[in-house]
């Protein structure tokens, strides 16, 4: 009998002991989760809260204007608001399936791309000093030079914050002909701080919670939100549909 | 380990000798992979065919397309575990209910631990891999979770490996119930 309890009492120990180490394993994440968050001094960009895709937040979207970074005919049907990280690698390769829609759907004027900045701080340190270095190349040399000088980065740069800044950006600049000097006095000022932070609480306000965040306008004003790097013939499919709304 | 792998071997060779658990395990890995390449984008599924006046082969289009995700959405790794996760959980929940209709017990604490362990991790780590959108940064936005990831060294792809592992462990353990003979402890 006494030997049957203590059968039941080892037996009843093993049946806890997983379930108690996951609670365990759950309390040491959280942990971590806490300690990492008392990290006061590190900038962390907003995140948005539960809820991932939040369709309603897409009316938040700030209207295109002149001041932004367009590509292609500003009129056309079809508007694709890019919200980009410059150290993402998912945000790279989304700039190449983006280039290969303009070559398609551009020439015709039935596309235009319009590119914001969303730079995660807490895990890309580097991208905000790279989207303020894109900022400075249009002040310097126009809206061409800032997508020939967002084009060579992305070309460039592998990502994941790898690039030495202090070489890469001033060289990305001579190269497309811009004024070095002015373009590092550019750099070191904050004037585009403000810009930078509002392009990021924008996208987080339209529901994005990670990089490359997208929203795809058609000509009635309606809104798609994408999320993600995803593949061309996905984004070609939606700008298809999206050109057949009435 | 010759064991394990003799388990797994007589188990698999009982539960999936009938064609209907290979349906089941089939479906529900299909379903579990399809529910990870599109979750990122429900929205925009959900606008899709809520509001727009487009035609419906246009509708669908949009959404098998999405799939491609799987090759640009997200890193080897996470598409590796992502797979790895749908298939373990299909043939998880298959032999789970086999072994329950065969015996008509309940299965042990452990094991529907370790199993709802490896569904729970991989619902953390699973999801689109773009830059700073897992679901663990979204749940626990609150606590910091993304200067958490950024210390982890796969950036949250821990997750998904740890519920290959436990999803792994959880089919152990049901093979060894099934592969080992039903018979009467002698007290």
């Amino acid at each position: 009998m006494e030997q049957e309890n203590t059968q039941q009492t080892v037996q009843t120990k093993n049946n806890l002991a997983i379930p108690v180490a996951i609670v365990i394993a759950g309390a040491l994440i959280a942990g971590a989760v806490y300690w990492s968050a008392r990290g006061d001094s590190v900038a962390v960009a907003p995140q948005p809260q539960a809820g991932a895709e939040n369709t309603a937040g897409l009316e938040n979207m700030n209207p295109i204007e002149d001041s932004d970074h367009i590509r292609g005919n500003p009129n056309a049907p079809v508007k694709i608001v890019e919200y980009s990280d410059m150290e993402c690698p998912f945000c790279k390769r989304f700039h190449s399936t983006m280039q290969q829609v303009m070559n398609e759907y551009g020439k015709d004027g039935k596309v235009a791309w319009v590119y914001r900045h969303f730079p995660l701080d807490s895990i890309h340190s580097q991208a905000r000093t790279e989207a303020v270095a894109s900022e400075c190349a249009n002040e310097l040399g126009g809206g061409d030079a800032f997508w020939e000088y967002t084009d060579r980065f992305f070309e460039l740069t592998p990502s994941n914050n790898q690039t030495n800044i202090a070489t890469v950006l001033p060289q990305i600049a001579r190269e497309i002909g811009l004024d070095e000097a002015k373009f590092s006095s550019c750099l070191a000022s904050k004037k585009y701080d403000k810009h930078i932070q509002d392009d990021l609480n924008n996208a987080t306000a339209t529901g994005g919670n990670g990089t490359p965040w997208s929203i795809v306008v058609t000509a009635s004003g309606k809104k798609y939100p994408l999320s993600g790097a995803q593949p061309y013939e996905a984004v070609k499919q939606l700008i298809e549909l999206a050109l057949q709304e009435k | 380990m010759r064991n394990y792998l003799k388990n797994l071997q007589v188990a698999f060779g009982e539960v999936f000798a009938n064609t209907s658990y290979i349906a089941l395990a089939s479906t529900l890995a299909i379903a579990a992979f399809l529910f990870a390449v599109w979750l990122p984008n429900f929205g925009l599924i959900g606008e899709v065919f809520s509001t727009s006046s487009a035609p419906l082969a246009a509708k669908l289009k949009v959404v098998i397309t999405l799939l491609g995700g799987i090759g640009t959405n997200f890193s080897f790794l996470s598409a590796g575990y992502t797979i790895a996760i749908a298939a373990l959980f299909g043939v998880n929940i298959a032999m789970v209910v086999y072994f329950l209709k065969r015996t008509r017990t309940r299965l042990a604490g452990q094991d529907v631990a370790t199993g709802f362990g490896g569904i729970a991790s991989g619902a953390l780590g699973i999801g689109c891999a773009a830059c700073g959108s897992f679901i663990l940064t979204t749940t626990l936005s609150s606590f910091g979770a993304a200067s958490a990831l950024a210390i982890l060294p796969l950036r949250g792809g821990e997750f998904g490996i740890l519920s290959v592992v436990l999803l792994a462990l959880s089919l152990i353990l049901i093979s060894k119930k099934i592969a080992v003979p039903l018979t009467c402890n002698i007290k």
